[in-house]
């Protein structure tokens, strides 16, 4: 080799480490942009003033422990056009790092592919524990047995109760372990022709259906994958039938809204986050404003405890990213960091995702915040019962399609007066049947 | 003719290769497009299996792969073309490039593999690498199956994209797909239809030009024999010609001599007893006659074996030349030779003689000489033989002169020779001689 070819050699070795200096300290310098993808207002439709407040504080913590990283987050994106908001980013390859799940979307978005497999994530990060969460809230982030999304938020479906109502007809609050004969009893009770028309104008209850008596049977509706279905088993027909002997103490008076509003009926199943938004300042001047009234669990079945179903709002990683890590390290800001979930109860309607939080006294003491004086605040420790023993709605392809067939059928059988045993047969056959295509 | 047929179909599968996967790519965008201009990307997410990643993106980075494909297409034709091996590196890469579009597009388009099957075909030689290559890209199209692959992986599929139109629209796409992976394929079946035409038709021009050979082949022997036959002819009449003619000299010479001689002594014996003196005359007469045809027989003699070389040693012969020469012209000839034995092969002794006879020739015809100096001498294994006149030489020295014969007669012995125009001209050779033991 001449001098001439060493030379040369050695000038474009040290073009090629300049090159890669230079690119190191560009890559240094260079601000990641993270995007995340959330909308305004609550997930459970009820007013809510700070939507973004939560999340610009998670951002203001997360950019200060991360340097040249900017969370970007697109606001104005409201609940009811989220999802078409995203489809449309999706199907451009243009969706953010993370991002929020509606419930009815979790499915497919699983399914197709675009969420990514937190699994292996989860089980490599030391500080990560997911016994910290409700187990039913995890749950609602498995598909297929793995973890597609971790819960945010929660919320667990209570039952209102209309305290005056009851006070006028002698009967007191029932307990929070109170059962579907006690129900019965009460609505039974109340259940009457007040101004003597010889049409009903009291009632027991309003909205009860029979899924909600199912869930606190302890009925299981589906398999874990979504082949089989499980309508003829006893804990469901039980429900069925409890369902209809409320439904029927009405005498073929269908109850209503109004009924409900003027204060004429006892019960109603109530989401967690309307109790939060209507009891306390400043909306509690909005809505249920003619009685007193108050929020219990759900009575139980036969079979079943003081449970009822948990909707959880979830957050995923795009599994296009190219933040991993980044994403993740988001992800658990907002969904696992104990100062960002206790903000849920400062700025959200919901419940957070954690047990530590939840059951905290510093939750108890927010809680309890805007109540007046002489009212108390549902037990936040209850609350986290209800939450740990929820039923968490089955996550399959065809889940929303066959539940819907389900009502549907069990709600004529309900009103037709069919043979329930035959009939929950027959509908069984059916939906496996349809679950087998 | 053929191969230029092949070539346009090579182009024409090439360019329904590019039209097909150009269609695909850009369906997916242009649908995914209206989709999300008309507000129902939620609606249609529940109709599909997989989406891909980016479908914007994978359009340019299809184009750009087939540009690659064409550039290591071109390479190949014009750059690699009588090169085996970095064809096989540029076929590799076609393979390797069509996989990758076929990723790209999640097996929603793999006929691509053909137009690799079609350069394969083209270009490798060898049957073993061809039906390895072939093999290799076979198995490629069977495997990259898309209703094969949804299977086991979960991929985005065209027609999801199609039914999204109305029926009447997804008709045509659906058509227009399937029409062009059909022309893929009926190119391809043309081409190697095409291709075994031609192959067949090689095999019958081999044929055809071997039966040829073989008749030419015939036809020489034919001719050889009847050569040999006339050779024979040739030589026999050449042998009676001779017989002929010595038949002749004999009778010319011998027989008048002898004739003269016999009846001479007939005289001789008649007279010999009445005249003793004139019986003496008369065989001195004979004696004269005797030695006339004596004189010739060696003149018919040497007249049989034409060249004086023949018959005399080198040395001699020269010797013999340059009498002649003296003796017809006023020039003077020095001959020296410094070498004590004149005997060399044949060839070689014929050369050397040739020269001296021509340099002698040239320098009285053209030189005008007066005075002629030959030497010879053995300068290592060669003999310098120098023959210098002192003639008005030449002032360029032209072939013709004769001395293109000289130096044809030098080089048949791989010697050398030179020509030299100052104070006359001289002819310079150099001989090597195969010096025999036996002529030290």
């Amino acid at each position: 080799m001449n001098r001439r070819k060493k030379i040369s050699i050695g000038g474009l070795a040290v073009c090629a480490a300049a090159l890669l200096a230079g690119a190191c300290i560009y890559q240094s310098k260079k601000t990641t942009v993270l995007e995340v993808g959330i909308f305004a207002g609550s997930n459970w439709d009820v007013a809510n003033a700070n939507s973004y407040v939560i999340i610009d504080k998670a951002v203001e913590k997360f950019e200060a422990t991360h340097k040249n990283v900017k969370v970007h987050y697109y606001s104005g994106i409201r609940k009811e056009d989220y999802s078409e908001w995203f489809s449309r980013q999706l199907l451009r390859g243009k969706e953010p790092d993370v991002f929020m799940v509606l419930g009815e979307d979790f499915n497919q978005f699983a399914e197709i592919g675009i969420m990514k497999d937190l699994e292996p994530l989860m089980g490599a990060d030391p500080e990560f524990d997911k016994n910290a969460y409700y187990a039913t809230t995890l749950r609602s982030g498995q598909y297929d047995g793995r973890q597609y999304a971790l819960p945010y938020e929660t919320v667990p479906m209570l039952m209102f109760v209309n305290k005056s109502l009851l006070n006028k007809e002698g009967l007191s609050v029932p307990d929070n372990d109170w059962t579907w004969d006690d129900l019965y009893q009460i609505s039974e009770r109340i259940t009457k022709d007040r101004d003597g028309d010889g049409l009903l104008d009291q009632f027991g209850m309003y909205n009860y259906g029979w899924m909600e008596a199912a869930y606190s049977n302890g009925a299981e509706l589906f398999d874990e994958n979504g082949r089989e279905s499980y309508f003829n088993d006893d804990k469901v027909t039980e429900a069925v039938r409890f369902a209809k002997q409320i439904s029927d103490l009405s005498q073929m008076r269908k109850v209503t809204k109004d009924d409900f509003d003027a204060g004429n009926v006892a019960f109603m199943p109530l989401p967690f986050t309307e109790y939060r938004t209507y009891k306390t300042y400043p909306y509690k001047i909005k809505k249920y404003t003619k009685f007193q009234w108050d929020c219990i669990t759900l009575p139980a079945g036969k079979s079943g405890g003081n449970t009822s179903v948990i909707d959880t709002l979830l957050m995923g990683i795009s599994s296009n990213t190219n933040q991993e890590r980044l994403a993740w390290e988001f992800l658990k800001l907002l969904t696992y960091d104990e100062e960002i979930q206790m903000d849920l109860f400062r700025y959200s309607q919901g419940v957070s995702v954690l047990k530590e939080v939840t059951q905290s006294k510093e939750a108890e003491a927010i809680l309890q915040e805007d109540m007046e004086k002489n009212e108390k605040f549902i037990d936040n420790r209850l609350v986290s019962d209800v939450i740990e023993n929820g039923v968490v709605t089955p996550k399959f392809q065809k889940y929303s399609e066959v539940i819907t067939m389900a009502d549907s059928e069990i709600n004529r059988i309900i009103e037709n007066d069919d043979n329930i045993e035959n009939s929950m047969r027959i509908l069984q056959r059916q939906i496996n049947q349809y679950l087998r295509r | 003719m053929q191969k230029l047929k092949l070539h346009d179909i090579r182009l024409v599968i090439m360019f329904v290769n590019f039209i097909a996967v150009f269609f695909v790519v850009v369906s997916i965008a242009w649908t995914t497009e209206r989709i999300c201009s008309n507000y129902e990307a939620r609606e249609f997410l529940d109709t599909i299996h997989a989406l891909p990643k980016h479908p914007m993106t994978n359009v340019y980075i299809v184009v750009l792969l087939y540009a690659l494909l064409i550039a290591a297409f071109v390479v190949r034709e014009r750059l690699y073309a009588n090169q085996p091996s970095k064809i096989y590196v540029t076929l590799i890469l076609d393979f390797a490039i069509s996989a990758a579009i076929v990723g790209v597009m999640n097996f929603n388009y793999n006929g691509i593999f053909f137009l690799v099957f079609t350069e394969v075909i083209y270009y490798v030689k060898g049957n073993k690498g061809k039906y390895l290559m072939i093999c290799l890209a076979l198995i490629s199209f069977l495997l990259t199956d898309q209703k094969l692959l949804s299977i086991s992986y979960n991929l985005y599929s065209i027609n999801d994209y199609f039914n999204y139109y109305d029926a009447s629209v997804q008709q045509y796409l659906i058509g227009a797909y399937n029409l062009l992976g059909s022309l893929n394929i009926i190119l391809f079946i043309i081409y190697c239809s095409l291709m075994i035409q031609q192959q067949r038709g090689t095999i019958e021009e081999v044929n055809m030009l071997y039966e040829e050979l073989r008749r030419t082949n015939a036809d020489l022997q034919n001719a050889n024999g009847q050569l040999a036959e006339y050779a024979k002819i040739t030589e026999h009449m050449g042998e009676t010609k001779e017989r002929n003619r010595l038949a002749r000299e004999i009778h010319d010479t011998l027989g008048h001599t002898l004739t003269g001689i016999s009846v001479g002594i007939d005289a001789c014996i008649a007279t010999v007893e009445v005249s003793p003196k004139e019986a003496k005359a008369h065989l001195e007469r004979i004696s004269e006659v005797a030695r006339n045809g004596l004189l010739d027989i060696r003149r018919s003699v040497n007249e049989l074996k034409p060249d004086s070389l023949e018959r005399l040693n080198l040395e001699t012969a020269i010797l013999k030349m340059i009498t002649d020469m003296k003796s017809v012209t006023d020039m003077e000839i020095y001959f020296d030779c410094k070498i004590r034995k004149l005997k060399f092969d044949e060839d070689e002794e014929s050369a050397i003689y040739r020269v001296i006879q021509e340099s002698v020739t040239n320098a009285l015809r053209h030189g005008k000489a007066s005075l002629v100096r030959i030497t010879m001498e053995k300068e290592e294994n060669m003999v310098l033989l120098t023959i210098k006149d002192n003639g008005i030489g030449c002032a360029e020295i032209k072939s013709g002169f004769g001395t293109k014969h000289i130096m044809e007669r030098i080089g048949m012995l791989n010697g050398t020779v030179e020509f030299r125009s100052e104070n006359g001209f001289s002819v310079i050779a150099r001989i090597p001689i195969r010096w025999g033991e036996e002529y030290d």
